[in-house]
């Protein structure tokens, strides 16, 4: 009886059951590594590199960049910002606002909005010096000129682009237009206001 | 427990591990995000709701609107077409060439290339940036949402189940404020067959005075209210309304560029 009873239990042995070493069937490694591989096609198609800014169906920033509109009117347009911001903004403010004691503000000034743009292709071209009013305030400021530093298209695109923000509504200027002045005046020294209203608009 | 230890530090890392990801990195990523500036223009977006507007937010909120109505436009892809502008001088070499050219569905580097072949024949063409996806086909949108369209709104209403449609981009799609009334009021007078409930402890049933007051609403011929009455909205619905009308996710960004249809030569 009591030998029968010890036959149906599993061997006592000291301490808990452990497993032995046994190696892990290769093909686990196999499927690990594909899911992986697949994980990490999904990650470039679909992750844009955490970038904020990067949204599907773009992938990434480059493809981002390549797909902002930038022909035609649009194209000019943000050239005509970008310079604006590094190069007139510093005084001028991005918001066209102008600044106290540094430059006029260009949002409803009148020599922005003239009906022509002779008088006021000049002004960035040759750079303007003295005593002048800008929507009945005085001004007595150098600017210095930029003729020298910026291309007659950067120029076209900085004056169309001061001409059409921030509620101003004149018309846009060609690079053609810019060529034309600039072979007029290019090498003038800085000009004076009292110069530029005894040239017409 | 064995290894209690252990498995306190497993899970505490685990969940850690998730927070960073999923409540940490959104918060570095766009907490402090800012007003943006609309593409090849001045103008900043989005714009500060009005007062009205602000608090639309809540009744909708309030009313349950997303349950039913998402805010979130969805984009499949995006295409290029050109556009031609001028012929220039060689008007026939020009518009010979551009019939023989596919010149809407491209990539940016095929409409590269289609425009290099139209300036190289003299004339003047355009790319313009057109987003595709079926939110956008049924006319619910023009680009996909994006975080900056969400700025202002507190909670974000985003939704997530479609039984009626998606109202990102509603207030460009139907600014007429009698008509956001008169749908709140009565959906079926203005929506044949629409599903929704109507919202009509929004207004007020009032006896019609000596004339009608300026707020009432102006029904179609078939829905006018009960002879010698009138439906004059609440603040509340006045407020809904102003948030509806609101909701403009129409401006071209830098993360979501298109080119809008207002150029148009």
């Amino acid at each position: 009886m009591n030998d029968e009873a010890k036959s149906n239990c599993p061997a006592r042995t000291d301490g808990e059951p452990t497993a032995t070493r046994a190696a892990v069937p290769m093909v686990i490694f196999v499927v690990m590594l594909l899911l992986l591989f697949l994980g990490a096609v999904y990650f470039d198609h679909h992750s844009g590199w955490f970038d904020a800014k990067v949204y599907s169906p773009y992938v990434s920033a480059e493809q981002l960049e390549l797909y902002q509109p930038k022909s035609g009117a649009a194209a000019a347009a943000a050239q005509g910002r970008k310079v604006y911001e590094t190069v007139c903004g510093i005084c001028h403010g991005v918001d066209g606002m102008g600044k106290p004691n540094q430059a006029p503000p260009l949002a409803g000034s009148e020599w922005v909005n003239g009906a022509g743009f002779h008088r006021l292709a000049q002004i960035p071209l040759l750079g303007l010096n003295g005593s002048f009013q800008v929507e009945g305030r005085d001004w007595n400021l150098n600017m210095a000129p930029m003729g020298a530093a910026l291309s007659d298209a950067d120029l076209a695109a900085v004056i169309t682009y001061i001409r059409t923000s921030w509620g101003n509504k004149a018309g846009a200027v060609s690079a053609d237009d810019v060529k034309a002045v600039r072979a007029v005046v290019g090498g003038h020294p800085a000009i004076s206001a009292a110069q530029l209203n005894s040239i017409p608009e | 427990m064995k290894n209690g230890f252990s498995v306190f530090m497993a899970a505490f890392i685990a969940l850690g591990l998730s927070w960073c990801g999923f409540v940490l990195g959104p918060v570095e990523q766009l907490g402090t995000a800012k007003q943006t500036s609309v593409l090849n223009s001045s103008d900043t977006y989005p714009v500060q709701r009005s007062g009205d507007a602000t608090l639309g937010l809540q009744v909708y909120r309030a009313s349950g609107c997303a349950a039913c109505h998402t805010e979130q436009v969805r984009q499949d892809g995006v295409v290029c077409e050109v556009v031609l502008i001028n012929t220039g001088k060689n008007a026939a070499v020009v518009s010979n060439l551009v019939s023989t050219l596919k010149l809407d569905g491209l990539t940016k580097d095929e409409a590269d290339a289609v425009s290099d072949k139209i300036t190289t024949a003299g004339g003047k063409a355009e790319i313009r940036i057109v987003p595709v996806g079926t939110d956008i086909a049924r006319g619910w949108g023009v680009r996909r949402s994006v975080a900056a369209d969400f700025l202002y709104d507190y909670p974000v209403q985003a939704g997530s189940l479609r039984a009626g449609p998606d109202l990102a981009n509603v207030g460009a799609r139907l600014p007429d404020l009698n008509w956001q009334l008169v749908h709140l009021y009565a959906p079926a007078a203005v929506v044949k067959n629409s599903a929704m409930p109507p919202f009509r402890f929004l207004f007020e049933l009032r006896k019609l005075g000596d004339a009608p007051l300026p707020d009432a609403l102006q029904f179609p011929k078939e829905f006018l209210p009960p002879a010698g009455f009138e439906v004059v909205p609440t603040p509340e619905a006045k407020q809904l309304a102003a948030y509806l009308l609101s909701l403009r996710a129409d401006a071209p960004l830098y993360e979501a560029p298109f080119t809008p249809v207002t150029t148009k030569p």
